[in-house]
């Protein structure tokens, strides 16, 4: 009919123009291209597992009309493998281990279609062209590898890469610690011995990978009994003992799963507060060391924690004897004398927990994190420290301040060049706030809330006999108290204990 | 003219001249502004007009922010943390240095 509107042609030329010229753009080339140089060609049509092996009755004798016929052929079935639509297998014997061998060959998973993944499926000559390659195709995926200054350009900064990378200092001891480390990743050894390897310093990253160290199953026969299905979690043991180590790295603090750590026989002044981090921890050993005292988060440790067996003897601890104490905690009640250390034990806590001896006197810090009154540096405008302001629970200004900067991302990278361009005044509040953030923060260990300057700190001395003999047996009556000094940090002077 | 020490507000002028009228015991948590404003000898203690040339409105906004805090937060125990723009916090804590607190 001529009133009947005819079909747009435009339309579908328009519809089908692509089709039939397809553009020489990069995008649809590399697509053909991939296609053509990928490993699944040959059988295209084909699903890469085994076909699907399918029966049927022929299909006259199976119509409802012959239900009570005989069966033809005794309950034989047609058979055929293929899809279930009746595709035929070209080749139907085609064996399993056919497959098998070209899975070996390549994992057939590639999440990216261009290409780059096309050309890194071939062979290269060896591995750097195959990272060069790929790099190429990436830069320029329209002309793989087709102009020679791309190609120099790119081989200059890998090797300047590769230089980055490889730390050109890194001294022999860390680079020995280095392999031991990667050695216990493969095989799944949750005991890493770092012991004599003279290392000063532990370095950044160096134990950081032990956080994702996993044990490797040890079923090796046929014959499974239940008892070898175990955690494959680690106990993850650390041992360093008799290097010359004089810090701690943080890394150190982040393996929240080590069990056993111990630092004998090395030159450590102080154990830095964040070791509180280590709640799985079981046995510390920190003897044979230069301390003068332990961080009070040991003993959090031992209270909230799983630390069972702490060695700390011998160091050159502060002595109970010349300490200011300015409360006794514990005493004997039957006997007035204070230095006569012998307990009446009689409750369980008496016997197995720790025991607070005594607390020393506090120092009280002034907003810059030096001790008020003694230091003549301080009271520059404060006339009268200490009575004028009263106690006051809100952070300081430059606490708040210096919180805000130790948040900052680049502040482990300022050196101390850097930071002597700025203000006099704010060097050493900044340097503090630097070492904080080496250190991974502290926090107050009254309230937990995290801080930068101090402002009181004082001694408190506790007795942990069982825990020093592993929690093997606890207090005899008559043992002399042994008692150790534990150094305790507070973020505001109504976090002093007495104040509130 | 009364002493201005009774009146309750206070008002900090910052170097592009913004002015900040905060409660006269906020002021107070500083040791100088509050050594600047008791005091009759000063022109500040007379006129309670607080001119701090050193720094720009922006920091003085953050400085009278943390007295506030630090006035409303005097006697708690769990004291919330202030948020500081990382931009700021090396001039407050110059300007701490300066107010003392």
């Amino acid at each position: 009919m001529d009133s009947e509107i005819p079909l747009p042609p435009s339309r579908r030329v328009r519809h089908r123009s692509p089709v039939k010229n397809p553009p020489a753009t990069g995008a649809a080339v590399s697509f053909q291209r991939a296609q053509r140089l990928s490993r699944f060609d040959d059988h295209s049509s084909q699903p890469s597992s085994d076909p699907a092996l399918f029966s049927s009755d022929d299909i006259p004798a199976s119509g409802l009309e012959n239900y009570h016929a005989p069966v033809s052929g005794a309950g034989r079935k047609r058979r055929y493998r293929g899809t279930w639509w009746g595709e035929q297998v070209l080749d139907p014997k085609r064996k399993r281990a056919d497959f098998k061998d070209k899975r070996n060959v390549d994992s057939g998973v590639w999440m990216g279609s261009d290409e780059s993944v096309a050309e890194s499926l071939l062979p290269s000559e060896d591995g750097s062209a195959w990272g060069e390659d790929l790099r190429k195709s990436v830069l320029d995926p329209r002309k793989p590898g087709s102009s020679i200054p791309v190609s120099i350009e790119t081989e200059n900064m890998s090797s300047q890469t590769r230089i980055a990378f490889k730390s050109p200092e890194e001294s022999d001891p860390h680079r020995f610690a280095r392999e031991v480390i990667g050695d216990c990743l493969d095989k799944g050894h949750e005991s890493i011995d770092l012991g004599e390897f003279n290392l000063g310093t532990i370095p950044p990253g160096l134990l950081l990978p032990l956080q994702h160290l996993t044990k490797l199953p040890s079923v090796k026969k046929a014959p499974v009994s239940e008892n070898v299905f175990t955690s494959l979690q680690p106990f993850l043991s650390i041992y360093l003992p008799n290097n010359s180590l004089s810090t701690l790295h943080k890394d150190l603090f982040e393996l929240s799963n080590l069990k056993v750590l111990s630092l004998r026989n090395n030159k450590l002044a102080e154990i830095p507060s964040t070791i509180c981090k280590l709640t799985a921890l079981e046995v510390l050993n920190l003897s044979v060391n230069q301390l003068t005292y332990l961080p009070w988060e040991v003993l959090k440790l031992i209270q909230q924690g799983e630390l069972k067996h702490l060695t700390v003897r011998p160091n050159p601890f502060l002595t109970y004897d010349k300490a200011k104490i300015a409360e006794r905690h514990y005493n004997n009640k039957e006997k007035e004398n204070h230095e006569d250390l012998s307990p009446a034990v009689q409750s369980h806590t008496e016997r197995w927990g720790p025991l607070h001896l005594a607390t020393g006197t506090i120092t009280y810090m002034d907003m810059e994190g030096n001790p008020m009154g003694d230091s003549p540096s301080s009271n520059r405008l404060t006339l009268t420290p200490g009575l004028a302001s009263p106690v006051n629970d809100a952070p300081s200004l430059r606490e708040v301040a210096l919180r805000a900067v130790s948040k900052l991302p680049y502040l482990e990278q300022t050196t101390d060049e850097e930071l002597a361009e700025y203000p006099a005044l704010i060097v050493p509040l900044l340097q503090q706030a630097r070492e904080v953030r080496a250190a991974g923060g502290k926090s107050c260990s009254v309230c937990q809330r995290e801080y930068v300057i101090p402002r009181a700190e004082w001694m408190e001395w506790w007795d942990l006999i069982p825990f020093e003999n592993g929690m093997k047996m606890p207090r005899c009556p008559n043992e002399m108290l042994r008692p150790l000094p534990f150094r305790r940090f507070a973020c505001s002077l109504s976090c002093v204990p007495g104040s509130c | 003219m009364a002493p201005s020490t009774e009146t309750e507000f206070v008002t900090i002028v910052s170097s592009d001249k913004f002015e900040f009228i905060i409660p006269r015991s906020a002021a107070y948590v500083s040791e100088t502004l509050r050594r600047m404003l008791s005091s009759n000898n000063f022109p500040e203690g007379r006129t309670g007009v607080c001119v701090l040339e050193d720094y720009s409105g922006v920091i003085v906004e953050k400085i009278c922010e943390y007295f506030c805090y630090n006035e409303k937060h005097k006697d708690q125990v769990n004291v919330p943390d202030m948020d500081i723009p990382p931009e700021l916090c090396l001039e407050l804590l110059m300007a701490a240095d300066f107010l003392n607190t």
